[in-house]
């Protein structure tokens, strides 16, 4: 993984954090992980090349793959908002390009 | 002047995502509006409507500047006098009907008020009727959640149902009931994918209605309408193409983290994939549509413009939600 995707999820993470009215702060670490302080701590770093997966996340000494920052997103917001319910999503099969 | 010589002004109006300008498209393609000239409102820094309706008319006019609602004494009747002016020299198709697509957040009655007071308007103009469309799906929510939605179907003359492909038959029910009561002498119209039996539509003359009333007196005495200040309108603009993927995980990514407090999306945007048809994106709250796909672009301007009206949605995170995708999907496609 390039260094771009990784400065775009600090930026991410970082908005996200805001616009979800969670007061954390977020870090980008020497060895290219992403760092959400706090009382759990959250731990963001790219999965090894021959992964499957695209992320590493790390909550409170438990780690776990996710396949895409959204996968990134949604683990984090899991963690840190109680609120929080992802909303229902109506599925319907459509072409991604014009038929 | 004669009777003869003036011309109805008929208000569309209805909440953020309930079908306006779906269903303007599809009357603007039948031939007994032909003759329309068409004042399009849009809550927003940039104006997408205009550009969604698919017509050949030269009288469409777009109101970018403002809520119609606020701005009412003055850029309403400085445009409807600008319309009338243009087809007086000849200089646009001579409409013998407006109609006016308000924003979704307008309150109708300062509109209403202002067609029915301003001496000027009022001396070529008499006001037509007022048609509301209301959301099959999330209609029942936002009656509850959003008072200038109830102001809207409480001055129409005839309510239009859209979405009913997405709704569920109870929800459709409930629905049909919250009409009632808030305006039970406005017939009930049914609209499939926008499309409407047009004849009659707009005909209903505004003195048959009762149910308005009271929202009109109220807006005689207040003069402004303050909107909910935590709706935001704002603008994300790519000029480099999308990929199809990345646009559908942006989407996914809104619908589950944004919920109902993303009141309305729509874009115009143009697909890696496809860039001589660009696709036209419709959101509201958690619903989105397949994307539907113009023949070729409207204009010269080929970048991706997305139109949001928020509610405690920051501009920027919306802004890198999609700039990080489509980076992440960039990068797995060169991945080896």
């Amino acid at each position: 993984m390039s260094g771009a995707p990784v400065e775009l999820a600090c930026e991410l993470l970082t908005e996200s954090l805001a616009a979800w009215r969670i007061r954390r702060s977020v870090e980008r670490t020497s060895d290219d992980a992403i760092v959400i302080s706090g009382d759990t701590r959250i731990r963001i770093e790219p999965a090894p090349r021959d992964s499957m997966f695209r992320w590493m996340v790390a909550i409170g000494g438990r780690k776990r793959p996710a396949l895409s920052l959204l996968a990134v997103l949604r683990q984090v917001r899991e963690a840190l908002d109680p609120d929080y319910a992802a909303n229902r999503v109506r599925v319907a099969v459509a072409p991604l390009v014009p038929q | 002047m004669t009777g003869a010589d003036v011309i109805p002004v008929s208000v569309l109006t209805g909440f953020l995502g309930s079908g306006k300008t779906t269903m303007l498209g599809h009357l603007l393609r039948q031939p007994e509006f032909s003759r329309t000239a068409v004042i399009i409102n849009e809550f927003g820094e940039i104006g997408l409507d205009h550009e969604l309706i698919e017509t050949s008319e030269d009288s469409i006019v777009a109101l970018t500047t403002g809520c119609l609602c606020c701005t009412v004494r003055t850029d309403l009747s400085q445009t409807l006098q600008d319309l009338l002016r243009r087809r007086d020299e000849g200089s646009c198709s001579r409409f013998d009907r407006i109609v006016i697509e308000t924003s979704g957040l307008a309150d109708p009655a300062p509109i209403l008020h202002a067609l029915m007071t301003d001496p000027i308007i009022a001396a070529r103009l008499t006001l037509g009727s007022v048609v509301t469309t209301v959301d099959a799906v999330n209609g029942c929510a936002t009656l509850e959640r959003e008072p200038v939605s109830r102001k809207q179907v409480a001055v129409a003359d005839r309510i239009v149902v859209s979405k009913l492909d997405l709704a569920e038959r109870v929800a459709e029910s409930a629905l049909l009931r919250q009409l009632d009561a808030l305006n039970p002498a406005a017939p009930t119209l049914r609209a499939t994918h926008g499309c409407i039996e047009s004849t009659s539509l707009f005909d209903a003359a505004f003195c048959d209605r009762r149910a308005g009333d009271a929202w009109l007196a109220e807006a005689a005495r207040h003069a402004h309408h303050d909107h909910d200040t935590e709706i935001t309108s704002f603008a994300v603009i790519r000029t480099a193409p999308i990929q199809a993927i990345a646009l559908t995980l942006f989407l996914e990514a809104l619908a589950e983290h944004c919920g109902a407090d993303l009141l309305r999306l729509k874009g115009i945007v143009n697909i890696a994939e496809s860039p001589h048809r660009p696709a036209i994106i419709h959101g509201v709250q958690h619903v989105f549509h397949p994307p539907a796909w113009l023949d070729r672009w409207p204009s010269a301007d080929r970048r991706s413009r997305m139109v949001f009206i928020t509610r405690r949605i920051p501009q920027p995170w919306v802004g890198v939600l999609l700039d990080a995708i489509a980076a992440e999907v960039a990068d797995v496609s060169v991945r080896p």
